[in-house]
Protein backbone atom coordinates (compact mmCIF):
# COMPACT_ATOMS: atom_id res chain seq x y z
CA UNK A 1 0.00 0.00 0.00
CA UNK A 2 1.46 3.35 -1.23
CA UNK A 3 -0.50 6.49 0.18
CA UNK A 4 -0.33 10.52 -0.37
CA UNK A 5 2.21 10.28 -3.12
CA UNK A 6 2.34 12.81 -6.39
CA UNK A 7 5.30 11.41 -9.33
CA UNK A 8 5.67 13.54 -12.22
CA UNK A 9 8.48 11.70 -14.39
CA UNK A 10 10.65 13.62 -16.52
CA UNK A 11 14.09 12.77 -17.84
CA UNK A 12 15.72 9.73 -15.26
CA UNK A 13 13.83 9.12 -11.89
CA UNK A 14 15.10 6.30 -9.62
CA UNK A 15 13.21 5.14 -7.07
CA UNK A 16 15.07 3.70 -4.05
CA UNK A 17 13.93 2.29 -0.39
CA UNK A 18 14.48 -0.98 1.15
CA UNK A 19 12.66 -4.15 0.67
CA UNK A 20 8.65 -4.25 1.03
CA UNK A 21 8.19 -0.21 0.33
CA UNK A 22 6.44 -0.48 -2.47
CA UNK A 23 8.80 0.25 -5.23
CA UNK A 24 7.41 -2.84 -7.38
CA UNK A 25 3.93 -1.82 -7.24
CA UNK A 26 4.68 1.98 -7.71
CA UNK A 27 6.42 0.60 -11.16
CA UNK A 28 3.66 -1.65 -11.97
CA UNK A 29 0.88 0.87 -11.21
CA UNK A 30 3.03 3.57 -13.26
CA UNK A 31 3.30 1.06 -16.20
CA UNK A 32 -0.45 0.17 -16.49
CA UNK A 33 -0.24 -3.61 -14.87
CA UNK A 34 -1.85 -2.43 -11.62
CA UNK A 35 -4.78 -0.38 -11.28
CA UNK A 36 -4.57 2.27 -8.47
CA UNK A 37 -6.81 1.83 -5.67
CA UNK A 38 -7.00 5.72 -5.68
CA UNK A 39 -5.41 8.41 -7.61
CA UNK A 40 -5.17 8.61 -11.21
CA UNK A 41 -1.74 8.13 -13.43
CA UNK A 42 -1.20 9.71 -16.72
CA UNK A 43 1.13 8.12 -19.23
CA UNK A 44 2.16 8.09 -23.00
CA UNK A 45 0.52 5.58 -25.39
CA UNK A 46 4.55 3.98 -25.38
CA UNK A 47 5.21 2.53 -22.57
CA UNK A 48 8.19 0.11 -22.16
CA UNK A 49 8.20 -2.02 -19.14
CA UNK A 50 10.43 -4.38 -17.71
CA UNK A 51 9.44 -6.13 -14.49
CA UNK A 52 11.95 -7.62 -11.53
CA UNK A 53 12.12 -10.65 -12.54
CA UNK A 54 12.16 -12.02 -16.29
CA UNK A 55 10.64 -15.47 -17.04
CA UNK A 56 12.99 -18.14 -17.23
CA UNK A 57 10.71 -21.31 -19.07
CA UNK A 58 9.98 -19.55 -22.42
CA UNK A 59 9.78 -21.79 -25.28
CA UNK A 60 9.77 -18.58 -27.99
CA UNK A 61 13.14 -18.01 -29.25
CA UNK A 62 14.22 -14.42 -28.41
CA UNK A 63 14.53 -13.19 -32.18
CA UNK A 64 10.66 -14.39 -32.59
CA UNK A 65 10.51 -12.77 -29.07
CA UNK A 66 11.31 -9.58 -29.77
CA UNK A 67 10.27 -9.75 -33.52
CA UNK A 68 6.72 -10.32 -32.33
CA UNK A 69 7.15 -7.13 -29.99
CA UNK A 70 8.11 -5.23 -32.41
CA UNK A 71 5.08 -5.95 -34.25
CA UNK A 72 2.73 -5.53 -31.31
CA UNK A 73 4.05 -2.08 -31.20
CA UNK A 74 4.92 -1.45 -34.77
CA UNK A 75 8.33 -0.74 -34.23
CA UNK A 76 11.84 -1.96 -35.56
CA UNK A 77 13.73 -4.25 -33.60
CA UNK A 78 16.69 -1.67 -32.93
CA UNK A 79 20.78 -2.67 -31.72
CA UNK A 80 20.01 -2.69 -28.21
CA UNK A 81 20.77 -6.27 -27.68
CA UNK A 82 24.05 -5.77 -29.34
CA UNK A 83 24.71 -2.94 -27.40
CA UNK A 84 24.06 -5.19 -24.13
CA UNK A 85 26.64 -7.47 -25.54
CA UNK A 86 24.29 -10.49 -26.02
CA UNK A 87 26.09 -13.51 -26.70
CA UNK A 88 23.59 -16.29 -26.56
CA UNK A 89 21.89 -18.21 -29.64
CA UNK A 90 18.91 -15.78 -30.55
CA UNK A 91 17.41 -18.62 -32.34
CA UNK A 92 17.14 -21.07 -29.13
CA UNK A 93 14.79 -21.10 -26.84
CA UNK A 94 14.95 -18.35 -24.19
CA UNK A 95 14.64 -20.66 -21.52
CA UNK A 96 18.27 -21.94 -22.62
CA UNK A 97 19.45 -18.34 -22.04
CA UNK A 98 21.13 -17.51 -19.02
CA UNK A 99 20.19 -14.59 -16.50
CA UNK A 100 21.97 -12.13 -17.75
CA UNK A 101 20.71 -12.96 -21.45
CA UNK A 102 17.54 -13.04 -20.54
CA UNK A 103 17.31 -9.93 -18.97
CA UNK A 104 19.28 -8.51 -22.22
CA UNK A 105 16.14 -9.79 -24.09
CA UNK A 106 13.58 -7.80 -21.72
CA UNK A 107 15.81 -4.96 -21.77
CA UNK A 108 15.32 -4.98 -26.07
CA UNK A 109 11.72 -5.35 -25.88
CA UNK A 110 11.33 -2.60 -23.19
CA UNK A 111 13.55 -0.27 -25.04
CA UNK A 112 11.09 -0.81 -28.50
CA UNK A 113 9.14 1.76 -26.63
CA UNK A 114 9.36 5.44 -27.74
CA UNK A 115 7.65 6.74 -24.57
CA UNK A 116 8.60 6.27 -21.12
CA UNK A 117 11.06 3.54 -19.51
CA UNK A 118 9.48 1.79 -16.60
CA UNK A 119 12.28 -0.78 -15.11
CA UNK A 120 12.19 -2.74 -11.88
CA UNK A 121 16.01 -3.28 -11.22
CA UNK A 122 17.05 -3.46 -15.19
CA UNK A 123 20.88 -4.33 -13.65
CA UNK A 124 19.71 -7.41 -12.27
CA UNK A 125 22.36 -9.96 -13.74
CA UNK A 126 24.07 -7.44 -16.37
CA UNK A 127 27.71 -8.14 -16.24
CA UNK A 128 29.68 -4.48 -15.51
CA UNK A 129 30.21 -3.91 -19.02
CA UNK A 130 26.38 -4.83 -19.87
CA UNK A 131 25.65 -2.50 -16.81
CA UNK A 132 27.54 0.37 -18.15
CA UNK A 133 25.97 0.06 -21.07
CA UNK A 134 22.34 0.42 -20.04
CA UNK A 135 23.17 3.37 -17.97
CA UNK A 136 24.49 4.68 -21.16
CA UNK A 137 21.64 3.75 -22.91
CA UNK A 138 19.31 5.47 -20.74
CA UNK A 139 20.69 8.55 -20.65
CA UNK A 140 18.52 11.21 -22.96
CA UNK A 141 15.35 9.13 -21.89
CA UNK A 142 12.53 9.43 -19.48
CA UNK A 143 12.56 6.47 -17.19
CA UNK A 144 11.36 5.16 -14.12
CA UNK A 145 13.66 2.82 -12.68
CA UNK A 146 14.01 1.10 -9.47
CA UNK A 147 18.02 0.64 -8.45
CA UNK A 148 19.85 -0.22 -4.99
CA UNK A 149 23.20 0.27 -6.39
CA UNK A 150 23.43 4.03 -7.63
CA UNK A 151 23.67 2.88 -11.76
CA UNK A 152 22.32 6.38 -12.36
CA UNK A 153 24.23 9.12 -11.29
CA UNK A 154 22.81 12.39 -11.60
CA UNK A 155 19.30 11.27 -12.18
CA UNK A 156 16.44 12.35 -9.90
CA UNK A 157 16.10 10.02 -6.62
CA UNK A 158 12.84 9.48 -4.57
CA UNK A 159 12.90 7.58 -1.53
CA UNK A 160 9.79 5.65 -1.25
CA UNK A 161 10.69 5.06 2.62
CA UNK A 162 12.47 7.77 3.08
CA UNK A 163 13.43 8.73 6.76
CA UNK A 164 10.97 5.79 8.12
CA UNK A 165 9.95 3.05 11.25
CA UNK A 166 9.68 -0.35 9.95
CA UNK A 167 7.31 -2.65 12.16
CA UNK A 168 7.19 -6.58 11.97
CA UNK A 169 4.12 -7.84 13.54
CA UNK A 170 3.40 -11.20 13.61
CA UNK A 171 0.14 -12.52 14.77
CA UNK A 172 -1.49 -9.94 12.70
CA UNK A 173 -5.32 -8.38 13.89
CA UNK A 174 -7.52 -5.65 12.30
CA UNK A 175 -4.64 -5.16 9.31
CA UNK A 176 -7.01 -3.18 7.33
CA UNK A 177 -7.56 -0.94 10.84
CA UNK A 178 -3.71 -1.03 10.65
CA UNK A 179 -4.05 0.21 6.63
CA UNK A 180 -6.15 2.97 7.39
CA UNK A 181 -3.93 4.66 9.84
CA UNK A 182 -2.27 8.11 9.25
CA UNK A 183 1.71 7.49 8.24
CA UNK A 184 1.24 4.09 6.97
CA UNK A 185 3.22 3.81 3.92
CA UNK A 186 3.18 0.47 3.13
CA UNK A 187 2.36 -3.19 4.25
CA UNK A 188 3.50 -6.62 3.17
CA UNK A 189 1.81 -9.32 4.61
CA UNK A 190 2.75 -12.57 4.54
CA UNK A 191 0.71 -15.18 5.93
CA UNK A 192 0.28 -14.16 9.86
CA UNK A 193 2.93 -11.88 10.06
CA UNK A 194 2.87 -8.30 8.22
CA UNK A 195 5.95 -5.46 7.72
CA UNK A 196 4.49 -1.89 8.38
CA UNK A 197 6.39 1.31 7.09
CA UNK A 198 5.53 4.40 8.77
CA UNK A 199 6.39 7.75 9.01
CA UNK A 200 8.77 8.31 11.66
CA UNK A 201 6.14 11.33 13.71
CA UNK A 202 3.33 8.29 13.51
CA UNK A 203 5.08 5.33 14.70
CA UNK A 204 4.41 5.78 18.40
CA UNK A 205 0.83 6.09 17.30
CA UNK A 206 0.72 2.96 15.00
CA UNK A 207 2.79 0.63 16.98
CA UNK A 208 0.08 1.55 19.82
CA UNK A 209 -2.52 1.19 17.80
CA UNK A 210 -1.46 -2.62 16.65
CA UNK A 211 -0.55 -3.28 20.07
CA UNK A 212 -4.10 -2.26 20.74
CA UNK A 213 -5.60 -4.38 18.15
CA UNK A 214 -3.74 -7.39 19.60
CA UNK A 215 -1.37 -7.77 17.49
CA UNK A 216 2.46 -9.07 18.81
CA UNK A 217 5.74 -6.66 18.06
CA UNK A 218 8.79 -8.96 16.71
CA UNK A 219 10.80 -5.93 15.39
CA UNK A 220 10.49 -2.08 15.45
CA UNK A 221 13.53 -0.32 13.71
CA UNK B 1 -4.93 -6.54 -32.71
CA UNK B 2 -3.63 -9.40 -35.42
CA UNK B 3 -0.03 -8.76 -34.59
CA UNK B 4 -1.14 -9.69 -31.19
CA UNK B 5 -3.21 -12.50 -32.03
CA UNK B 6 -0.39 -13.74 -33.79
CA UNK B 7 2.30 -13.55 -30.94
CA UNK B 8 -0.40 -15.52 -28.56
CA UNK B 9 -1.16 -18.49 -31.25
CA UNK B 10 2.83 -18.81 -31.55
CA UNK B 11 3.38 -18.89 -28.01
CA UNK B 12 0.78 -21.48 -27.13
CA UNK B 13 2.36 -23.35 -30.49
CA UNK B 14 5.42 -23.12 -29.39
CA UNK B 15 4.47 -24.50 -25.86
CA UNK B 16 3.00 -27.53 -26.64
CA UNK B 17 0.18 -27.64 -23.81
CA UNK B 18 -2.00 -27.60 -26.59
CA UNK B 19 -0.97 -31.04 -27.63
CA UNK B 20 -2.48 -32.67 -25.21
CA UNK B 21 -5.94 -31.47 -25.72
CA UNK B 22 -6.06 -32.09 -29.24
CA UNK B 23 -4.52 -35.86 -28.96
CA UNK B 24 -7.32 -36.73 -26.59
CA UNK B 25 -9.79 -34.64 -29.15
CA UNK B 26 -8.77 -36.85 -32.41
CA UNK B 27 -8.03 -40.22 -30.34
CA UNK B 28 -11.60 -40.32 -28.74
CA UNK B 29 -12.97 -38.84 -31.95
CA UNK B 30 -11.01 -41.95 -34.07
CA UNK B 31 -13.27 -44.27 -31.67
CA UNK B 32 -16.50 -42.33 -32.20
CA UNK B 33 -16.35 -42.69 -35.98
CA UNK B 34 -14.39 -46.22 -35.98
CA UNK B 35 -17.91 -48.00 -36.43
CA UNK B 36 -21.28 -46.92 -37.90
CA UNK B 37 -22.44 -43.54 -35.91
CA UNK B 38 -25.72 -43.13 -37.36
CA UNK B 39 -27.50 -40.89 -39.23
CA UNK B 40 -25.76 -37.68 -40.21
CA UNK B 41 -27.00 -35.19 -37.53
CA UNK B 42 -27.17 -38.16 -34.96
CA UNK B 43 -23.95 -38.98 -35.48
CA UNK B 44 -22.81 -35.52 -35.02
CA UNK B 45 -24.29 -35.41 -31.77
CA UNK B 46 -21.18 -37.43 -29.87
CA UNK B 47 -18.39 -35.31 -31.62
CA UNK B 48 -20.20 -31.90 -30.60
CA UNK B 49 -20.65 -33.26 -27.15
CA UNK B 50 -16.80 -34.31 -27.37
CA UNK B 51 -15.90 -30.45 -28.27
CA UNK B 52 -17.50 -28.82 -25.64
CA UNK B 53 -15.15 -30.10 -23.04
CA UNK B 54 -12.34 -30.11 -25.06
CA UNK B 55 -12.52 -26.29 -26.28
CA UNK B 56 -12.60 -25.61 -22.76
CA UNK B 57 -9.62 -26.88 -22.00
CA UNK B 58 -7.85 -25.39 -24.95
CA UNK B 59 -9.02 -22.20 -24.01
CA UNK B 60 -7.48 -22.13 -20.25
CA UNK B 61 -4.27 -23.60 -22.34
CA UNK B 62 -4.19 -20.49 -24.24
CA UNK B 63 -5.03 -18.12 -21.10
CA UNK B 64 -2.25 -19.60 -18.88
CA UNK B 65 0.35 -19.80 -22.18
CA UNK B 66 2.16 -16.91 -20.70
CA UNK B 67 3.26 -17.10 -17.46
CA UNK B 68 2.29 -13.90 -14.90
CA UNK B 69 5.45 -11.80 -15.59
CA UNK B 70 5.23 -12.12 -19.40
CA UNK B 71 1.58 -11.25 -19.33
CA UNK B 72 2.10 -7.88 -18.17
CA UNK B 73 4.87 -7.28 -20.21
CA UNK B 74 2.59 -8.47 -22.67
CA UNK B 75 -0.41 -5.89 -21.69
CA UNK B 76 2.16 -3.00 -21.20
CA UNK B 77 3.13 -3.26 -24.62
CA UNK B 78 -0.19 -3.80 -26.21
CA UNK B 79 -1.22 -0.77 -24.37
CA UNK B 80 -3.94 -2.45 -22.01
CA UNK B 81 -5.11 -5.81 -20.75
CA UNK B 82 -8.63 -5.77 -22.95
CA UNK B 83 -6.34 -5.58 -25.83
CA UNK B 84 -4.52 -8.98 -24.47
CA UNK B 85 -7.60 -10.75 -23.20
CA UNK B 86 -9.68 -10.18 -26.51
CA UNK B 87 -6.37 -11.13 -28.71
CA UNK B 88 -6.55 -14.53 -26.11
CA UNK B 89 -10.01 -14.84 -26.57
CA UNK B 90 -9.64 -15.04 -30.86
CA UNK B 91 -6.67 -17.01 -30.72
CA UNK B 92 -8.84 -19.96 -28.28
CA UNK B 93 -11.85 -19.21 -30.57
CA UNK B 94 -10.37 -19.93 -33.73
CA UNK B 95 -8.16 -23.06 -32.34
CA UNK B 96 -11.65 -24.45 -31.69
CA UNK B 97 -13.29 -23.47 -34.89
CA UNK B 98 -10.27 -25.58 -36.58
CA UNK B 99 -11.18 -28.37 -34.26
CA UNK B 100 -14.83 -28.05 -34.94
CA UNK B 101 -14.29 -27.90 -38.64
CA UNK B 102 -12.27 -31.39 -38.37
CA UNK B 103 -15.40 -32.57 -36.03
CA UNK B 104 -17.76 -32.11 -38.86
CA UNK B 105 -15.79 -33.04 -41.62
CA UNK B 106 -14.49 -36.68 -40.30
CA UNK B 107 -17.96 -38.07 -40.13
CA UNK B 108 -18.63 -36.72 -43.35
CA UNK B 109 -15.27 -39.43 -44.63
CA UNK B 110 -15.69 -41.97 -42.67
CA UNK B 111 -19.27 -42.95 -41.50
CA UNK B 112 -21.27 -44.72 -44.03
CA UNK B 113 -24.35 -42.47 -44.12
CA UNK B 114 -24.00 -40.02 -47.16
CA UNK B 115 -24.35 -36.64 -46.10
CA UNK B 116 -25.85 -33.28 -47.90
CA UNK B 117 -24.24 -30.36 -47.95
CA UNK B 118 -26.81 -28.69 -45.87
CA UNK B 119 -26.43 -31.52 -43.27
CA UNK B 120 -22.61 -30.77 -42.87
CA UNK B 121 -23.25 -27.20 -42.79
CA UNK B 122 -26.09 -27.47 -40.12
CA UNK B 123 -22.95 -29.99 -38.49
CA UNK B 124 -20.33 -27.27 -38.51
CA UNK B 125 -22.59 -24.74 -36.75
CA UNK B 126 -23.63 -27.27 -34.01
CA UNK B 127 -20.11 -27.59 -33.23
CA UNK B 128 -18.94 -24.11 -33.72
CA UNK B 129 -21.71 -23.46 -31.25
CA UNK B 130 -20.22 -25.83 -28.65
CA UNK B 131 -16.80 -24.50 -29.29
CA UNK B 132 -17.87 -21.26 -28.40
CA UNK B 133 -19.98 -22.33 -24.95
CA UNK B 134 -16.66 -24.40 -24.26
CA UNK B 135 -14.29 -21.70 -24.42
CA UNK B 136 -16.64 -19.24 -23.12
CA UNK B 137 -16.51 -21.48 -19.86
CA UNK B 138 -12.84 -21.98 -20.10
CA UNK B 139 -12.18 -18.40 -20.28
CA UNK B 140 -14.53 -17.86 -17.24
CA UNK B 141 -12.69 -19.53 -15.03
CA UNK B 142 -9.01 -18.87 -16.12
CA UNK B 143 -6.62 -16.43 -15.76
CA UNK B 144 -7.08 -13.51 -14.38
CA UNK B 145 -10.43 -14.44 -13.26
CA UNK B 146 -8.95 -17.25 -11.36
CA UNK B 147 -5.16 -16.67 -10.15
CA UNK B 148 -4.61 -19.98 -9.57
CA UNK B 149 -4.61 -23.31 -11.57
CA UNK B 150 -5.87 -25.44 -9.80
CA UNK B 151 -9.06 -23.43 -8.93
CA UNK B 152 -9.38 -23.17 -12.77
CA UNK B 153 -9.26 -26.89 -13.40
CA UNK B 154 -11.61 -27.94 -10.67
CA UNK B 155 -14.35 -24.96 -11.70
CA UNK B 156 -13.94 -26.15 -15.50
CA UNK B 157 -14.20 -29.48 -14.56
CA UNK B 158 -17.00 -28.78 -12.39
CA UNK B 159 -18.83 -26.84 -15.15
CA UNK B 160 -18.57 -29.01 -17.68
CA UNK B 161 -19.36 -31.92 -15.60
CA UNK B 162 -22.75 -30.37 -14.46
CA UNK B 163 -23.53 -29.29 -17.86
CA UNK B 164 -24.60 -33.17 -18.97
CA UNK B 165 -26.89 -34.08 -17.22
CA UNK B 166 -28.45 -30.93 -17.06
CA UNK B 167 -29.96 -31.60 -20.58
CA UNK B 168 -32.15 -28.98 -22.30
CA UNK B 169 -31.31 -26.76 -19.44
CA UNK B 170 -28.56 -25.70 -20.82
CA UNK B 171 -27.47 -24.14 -23.90
CA UNK B 172 -25.42 -27.22 -24.92
CA UNK B 173 -28.19 -29.31 -24.52
CA UNK B 174 -30.29 -27.46 -26.87
CA UNK B 175 -27.69 -28.43 -29.49
CA UNK B 176 -27.47 -32.19 -28.48
CA UNK B 177 -31.09 -32.67 -28.44
CA UNK B 178 -31.22 -31.33 -31.58
CA UNK B 179 -28.73 -33.06 -33.27
CA UNK B 180 -29.63 -36.19 -31.25
CA UNK B 181 -33.46 -36.50 -32.92
CA UNK B 182 -31.50 -35.47 -36.28
CA UNK B 183 -33.27 -32.45 -36.72
CA UNK B 184 -32.54 -28.96 -37.40
CA UNK B 185 -33.51 -26.31 -34.39
CA UNK B 186 -33.65 -22.64 -34.51
CA UNK B 187 -32.00 -22.94 -30.40
CA UNK B 188 -28.76 -23.92 -31.97
CA UNK B 189 -28.97 -20.39 -33.35
CA UNK B 190 -29.87 -19.15 -30.05
CA UNK B 191 -26.85 -21.09 -28.23
CA UNK B 192 -24.43 -19.76 -30.49
CA UNK B 193 -25.58 -16.52 -29.33
CA UNK B 194 -24.94 -17.26 -25.71
CA UNK B 195 -21.85 -18.58 -26.38
CA UNK B 196 -20.29 -15.50 -28.43
CA UNK B 197 -22.27 -13.39 -25.16
CA UNK B 198 -20.03 -16.16 -22.93
CA UNK B 199 -16.91 -15.65 -24.33
CA UNK B 200 -17.65 -11.49 -24.43
CA UNK B 201 -18.92 -11.89 -21.07
CA UNK B 202 -15.30 -13.40 -20.09
CA UNK B 203 -13.31 -10.95 -21.64
CA UNK B 204 -15.05 -8.14 -19.47
CA UNK B 205 -15.08 -10.44 -16.47
CA UNK B 206 -10.87 -11.04 -16.78
CA UNK B 207 -10.42 -6.93 -17.38
CA UNK B 208 -12.22 -6.08 -14.34
CA UNK B 209 -10.46 -8.49 -12.69
CA UNK B 210 -6.90 -8.32 -13.61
Amino acid sequence: MLRDLTLEVSGLVVLTGANGTGKSTLLKIAAGVLKPTSGRVVRPASVGYVPERFPSDVKMSASSYLAHMGRIRGAAVGDVLERLGFVGSLTAPMSQLSKGNAQKVALAQAFLATGVLVLDEPWTGLDPAAAAELSSLLQGRTALVSDHEGHLAGATRVDLAGGHVTIELSRVVGLDALEALEGVRSVLSRGSSARVVVAPDRSDHVLAEALRLGCSVRSVR
Amino acid sequence: MISLVRYLAADVLRGQRYLAPLLVFLGVMGMLFSTDAGQPLEAYSGSAALLYPIAAWTAVVVATSEDVVRREITVVSAGGRSQVLTAAALVAVSFALVMALVAAVWPVVTNPHPYTFGEFLVGLGAHAVCALLGVGVGLMFARPVFDSIGRTVLAVFSVVVLTYPLGRATPLGWVLDALGHNQVSLSVLWAGVIGIALVSCAVVVGVRRA
